[in-house]
């Protein structure tokens, strides 16, 4: 038995071959944060897990509920094929594996191998890698970055100053200091929410207590001022809060922002504003939610302005309907202010709080469609 | 069950329809010293599929994970093993005429391919469908540790054993035939099991994106041809017979398999010897039509013994097309 002879080349052949299909830099494509698509397959439905994904590696594990053998397609535009995954046998599982840039596809079953299938929308919103580099959108990151920087020294400087009015325990300072120095952390806060546990200990409400958190930060301070009014013992938290608003600061001022994150956080500003301030949740002793919420509309207007340049080239109509928009948020909110700054949240009429909702939602519809015009 | 069972046995088909054709024609031209190679050939895909599927299910490699590297790397072995048929159909019958020709020393010259060859076929002929082989066996083998019965897998096996069987009837019909009828069917078997290779590499290379055409059916029979029945699992294995296929891939199967025909089939030159006997009885060609050609042939009303004496060898070695 001379096998040896032949087995080598032939081994050699195999590998030239699986070199030819290019292994994608050979690097490890690891499957994204979440791990893979789950999709349910039947003889009659295909239940795709989520089809609003983000672009890259993507794995579905395609399981087979059904009594016919399945097949599972992602189609491009014109039922081009990205990937497909063939033969799951009634019971099994398999996984597709593709690499998909930005745009909307179809995913596909095929119970019984045969026919087009039963197919569903999958929409896949671009990366930084997706979105083509260009001057004006390489701006828009250097403008955002240079907004950050300007409004983490001025949340360094004011929660300085409240945080020596809390421990000088004065109270009457530190109550109108709060919601000042909580203006620059409202601008700022999806840079913020990135950097893990640090936002819960600045910003975290009650509830943290729940998630086997201290309840520290901010709001903590917030209910002994306007509770009890006694804040003699707040000095350590204080200091906390001080120190963990330096460790934020030093690392959003490092931060750059891709343009689609910078689309998504002014999304995820409008979106704050709806579920925490339009409701009085988040400043629930204080009730100083109005400040937070122009905050988080100076915030998301900032946003959009750096990527303003862009989008004149990409969506000026887009931009004319973000201008109404936001002007029409800023006069229902123009409505409620009382002298240097608003009314409190308990203030406001129901009637009121639902014409500041819809105009925020009125809002959030362009904004929304920001991303997808900078991954063009 | 039955519908895991008939996946087994459409992969399992494509292979040892190949293989088992390549074994009786060594086995027939007393060429046994070679069989070694093909074992290992066929040993070495298995090997490199077995391997290669389990990195893919259980490790983090990037080498062949995605679908399209998949796609691509079907395609590519499709086309080789198309070469590979094609070339082995020819040497056939190469082998056919001198023995034709009574050129018997001839024969051990025309049968003189390199061992890497013969092996690198029976590799091809395996390799191609043995990842994807290799996956579904992992991913039943998966369902199993998850506790839901080794029903999918046992099918799974019984498919694949079931085509080694065929694999195995074929092979043993064959040695009973007379060595120039077993040139004739066999070489038309492999034709057509070779422009389904190319088929089917087409259609994966349309799948890639690197031809176009995808959607554009040259006819869609799934109503008459149920990928889901047994039938269809068999002409899907054996000759790559698909219910829709696309213009691109029926342009290919025809633009291969016609002039492979016609040169497999047409009259070969007059013997060297012009004493050869007469042709005797001319066996029709193969029918170009995919009529399930795996049932043993009509066995001969002369008695064959496997191993036909050489003096027993019929003068006819190529048939002509009836005209």
């Amino acid at each position: 038995m001379r096998t040896t002879r032949f087995v080598a080349p032939a081994a050699a052949g195999l590998l030239a071959v699986a070199g030819l299909t290019g292994c994608g830099g050979g690097d490890d494509a690891d499957a994204p944060a979440g791990g893979p698509i789950a999709v349910k397959a039947t003889d009659s439905a295909c239940e795709v897990g989520s089809t609003e994904i983000d672009a890259g590696q993507v794995t579905f594990k395609v399981t087979n509920n059904g009594s016919k053998v399945n097949e599972f397609y992602v189609y491009a535009a014109g039922d081009r094929v990205m990937g497909e995954v063939e033969n799951i046998a009634p019971g099994l599982s398999r996984e597709l594996r593709v690499e998909l840039p930005a745009g909307t596809y179809e995913t596909a079953c095929k119970p019984g191998m045969s026919g087009r299938g039963i197919r569903g929308a999958l929409k896949v919103s671009g990366t930084a890698a997706s979105v083509a580099p260009d001057a004006a959108l390489a701006e828009a990151t250097a403008s955002y970055q240079r907004y950050v920087r300007s409004q983490t020294a001025a949340l360094l400087t004011k929660t300085e100053e409240f945080v020596a009015a809390v421990k000088g325990n004065d109270v009457a300072k530190a109550k109108a200091l709060y919601p000042v120095a909580r203006t620059y952390w409202e601008r700022i806060e999806p840079v913020a929410e990135s950097f893990g546990d640090l936002d819960p200990k600045i910003d975290g409400r009650e509830e943290v207590v729940e998630e086997g958190m201290e309840f520290t930060g901010f709001h903590r301070i917030e209910k002994d001022l306007w509770t009890t009014g006694d804040i003699s013992k707040d000095g350590p938290i204080a200091d906390r809060l001080l120190v963990d608003v330096k460790a934020i600061v030093a690392k959003a001022d490092a931060e750059k922002l891709t343009p689609l994150q910078l689309a998504n956080g002014a999304k995820a500003l409008l979106d704050e504003v709806a579920s925490g301030k339009i409701t009085g949740e988040e400043e629930r002793y204080s009730h100083t939610d109005l400040w937070d919420f122009n905050a988080n509309l100076e915030g998301s207007k900032a946003a959009v302005a750096a990527l303003r340049p862009a989008l004149e080239q990409r969506a000026p109509d887009l931009v004319k309907q973000l201008d109404a928009e936001f002007a029409n948020v800023e006069a229902a909110l123009g409505k409620h202010r009382a002298g240097d700054g608003w009314k409190l949240h308990t203030q406001l009429s129901k009637t009121e709080l639902k014409v500041l909702s819809d105009s925020i939602n009125a809002l959030a519809e362009p904004v929304s469609k920001i991303a997808a015009a900078v991954a063009r | 069950m039955f519908a895991t069972y008939l996946i087994g046995l459409r992969e399992g088909l494509e292979a040892t329809l190949v293989v088992s054709i390549l074994v009786a024609f060594l086995v027939k031209s007393q060429r046994r010293d070679r069989l070694p190679q093909v074992w290992a050939g066929v040993g070495l895909a298995v090997a490199l599929s077995v391997v290669f599927g389990s990195l893919i299910q259980y490790t983090s490699t990037s080498l062949l994970r995605t679908s399209e590297s998949r796609e691509f790397f079907e395609a590519v072995t499709s086309v080789a093993a198309v070469v590979f048929v094609t070339w082995m159909i020819f040497w056939m019958r190469r082998a056919a005429r001198s023995i034709a020709g009574e050129l018997r020393g001839k024969l051990t010259e025309a049968l003189a391919v390199g061992s890497l060859a013969v092996a690198g076929m029976a590799f091809l002929a395996v390799v191609r469908e043995g990842l994807e082989t290799a996956l579904i066996f992992y991913a039943a083998a998966e369902s199993v540790a998850g506790g839901t019965g080794a029903g999918s897998l046992l099918a799974l096996i019984g498919g694949i054993a079931t085509a080694v069987v065929i694999g195995f009837l074929l092979y043993r019909s064959a040695l009973k035939i007379n060595l120039s009828r077993f040139f004739t069917w066999t070489g038309a078997l492999l034709i057509l099991v070779a422009a389904g290779i190319l088929k089917y590499g087409i259609h994966d290379f349309q799948e890639a994106g690197v031809l176009p055409g995808l959607n554009n059916q040259a006819f869609d029979i799934s109503a008459t041809l149920d990928p889901n029945a047994w039938y269809g699992a068999l002409l899907a294995g054996m000759f790559n017979i698909t219910a829709a296929p696309t213009v691109l891939e029926l342009i290919a199967w025809v633009a291969y398999a016609v002039p492979v025909l016609v040169l497999f089939l047409r009259k070969p030159a007059a013997p060297a010897k012009p004493s050869a006997a007469p042709a005797a009885t001319p066996t029709a060609p193969a029918p170009p039509a995919a009529t399930a050609p795996a049932a043993a042939p009509p066995a001969e009303s002369t008695a064959t013994t496997p191993e036909p004496a050489p003096a027993a060898v019929d003068a006819a070695a190529v048939p002509s097309p009836r005209a």
